[in-house]
């Protein structure tokens, strides 16, 4: 009979602390949701007092400096950023193809824009690589700090306002890669449930930081 | 004087035209339209009036002015020599209609015979695709039925003066020129040409081929861009937040023990008994 109790009491001591694991363990969920959207909101221009007159000549070539490292102390992040576009097929991010590459989206804002989302992409794994630059995240705590290095050597430091999880079928995705509002850096990858059978994340993690 | 009839009856029709292509599209409360002015009249600087109020003094030949925040309706506009009064406009439009909420361009020009003349084009503002820039060619030189290639090859053919050719094209460099129509005759360029992503670049052609003053002025319109379809950035299911399999398993154990040692327990005790 004691057996029988002894294990018993062995079970119920096995799904309590499951139970309690499996609760702590559960991902962190969205934080200062608020903050991100009022980064995003444009600020409204003062009527022009004069009509304004700009020489018709040619649109010059970009002159906007591109980041090329970033690093969050936080989740021991130091990554390479390689300036990325569309895959032409898809019409998606082209997410640079190694996973401890991230890649900045080249047609937004880079580090000297006076407004808008710098936007860095990266894997949070990848099937044959293992745990991507962005691995971690998803544990980005508010307020934590990110540093963005420019081509040109300057160094721009961000603080975490915002982490937020949306289904990848209900991302506001033109408030990400808005090219007006708060000068900002938005770090986007995947998360939530992974279905085995198309190889994808349902989700996608982003972070909202500000200058 | 004749001139001026011409100029206005012309202008008039195209700001009408304008007006009817935009009215499927314009929202039912009234919004203010975008004017840009643009100036492809070589070497005439002039003032610019609109319902008799000087907008612009001294606007030079290859400026663009504005975009100007114009309430919907009717206008009159007068373009006159640099400190002139209204009266002695050398070109004016009277009535020229402004619909709700579009985007227009305004262009002072020389028409195919090389006479001044105000043309009023709709700008389409509609969001490119990511990844893509809007080509926008007007042809408003005194000049003959052209082809405009980019790299070598023809993208628009034919295009004749007061008119636009346009298409969304990948963002980027290309080495553009005009040639006239079916020949290699190069009249522009080549010029390379920076089309940024997210924008409209409009190029006009301007001044006149039999008195060599042929150019070209080019208005950017931004703000046209779109967000990418989707971020994918996982493969590897490493990061899978659903609870993993070891949870089930170990529910699964605990129930199993927790049960089986609950009934072994008392099915001893009843046995003892």
């Amino acid at each position: 009979m004691r057996r029988g109790l002894l294990a018993a009491a062995l079970g119920v001591v096995i799904l309590i602390g499951t139970g309690t694991l499996a609760c702590r363990s559960r991902p962190p969920g969205d934080a200062g949701s608020a903050a991100a959207s009022a980064l995003a909101s444009p600020s409204s221009a003062p009527p022009a007092a004069s009509v304004p007159v700009a020489d018709g000549g040619l649109p010059a070539p970009d002159a906007d400096v591109p980041p090329v490292r970033l690093t969050i102390p936080a989740i021991r992040v130091a990554a390479r950023v390689d300036p990325v576009a569309v895959d032409p097929a898809t019409n998606d991010f082209a997410v640079p193809p190694s996973v401890d590459v991230v890649g900045w989206y080249r047609y937004g804002p880079g580090l000297s824009a006076p407004a808008g989302s710098v936007v860095i992409a990266g894997h949070v794994d990848g099937a044959a690589q293992g745990p991507g630059a962005f691995f971690r995240l998803r544990d980005l705590a508010i307020g934590a700090e990110i540093e963005v290095t420019g081509a040109d050597g300057r160094v721009v430091r961000y603080t975490v306002a915002a982490r937020e999880i949306y289904r990848k079928t209900a991302i506001p995705l033109d408030r990400y890669f808005a090219r007006d509002g708060a000068p900002r850096l938005t770090l986007i990858t995947c998360g939530g449930p992974f279905d085995r059978a198309t190889g994808h994340y349902r989700d996608n993690v982003v972070i909202t930081a500000a200058r | 004087m004749r001139l001026l009839v011409r100029a206005v009856a012309a202008t008039g029709l195209a700001l009408l035209a304008a007006g009817a292509g935009l009215a499927v599209a314009a929202p039912a409360h009234a919004a203010n339209a975008k004017v840009s002015v643009v100036h492809g009249i070589p070497g005439t600087p002039v003032d610019v009036y609109v319902n008799g109020t000087r907008t612009l003094q001294n606007f030079q030949p290859k400026q663009v002015a504005g975009p100007l925040d114009l309430p919907p309706g009717q206008y009159d506009i007068a373009l006159t020599a640099p400190g002139q009064p209204v009266g002695s406009a050398i070109l004016t439009v009277n009535d020229a209609t402004v619909p709700d909420g579009a985007n227009i361009s305004l262009v002072a020009h020389l028409d195919a015979s090389g006479q001044p003349k105000l043309t009023a084009f709709v700008n389409d503002t509609s969001k490119v695709a990511a990844g893509k820039a809007r080509l926008i060619v007007r042809h408003t030189a005194a000049a003959p039925a052209v082809d405009v290639r980019a790299g070598g090859q023809p993208v628009f053919r034919n295009l004749t003066n007061p008119n636009e050719a346009k298409a969304d094209v990948a963002a980027g460099t290309v080495s553009a020129d005009v040639v006239l129509a079916g020949t290699s005759t190069v009249a522009l360029g080549p010029t390379s040409l920076n089309l940024r992503e997210g924008t409209a670049t409009i190029v006009y052609a301007i001044g006149s081929a039999e008195q060599k003053s042929l150019d070209v002025v080019a208005q950017t319109i931004t703000g046209l861009h779109s967000a990418p379809g989707g971020v994918p950035s996982g493969t590897g299911g490493l990061a899978d937040t659903r609870p993993g399999g070891w949870l089930y398993a170990a529910l699964a154990l605990g129930a199993v023990l927790a049960l089986g040692g609950a009934l072994h327990a008392a099915r001893t005790a009843r046995a003892t008994r």
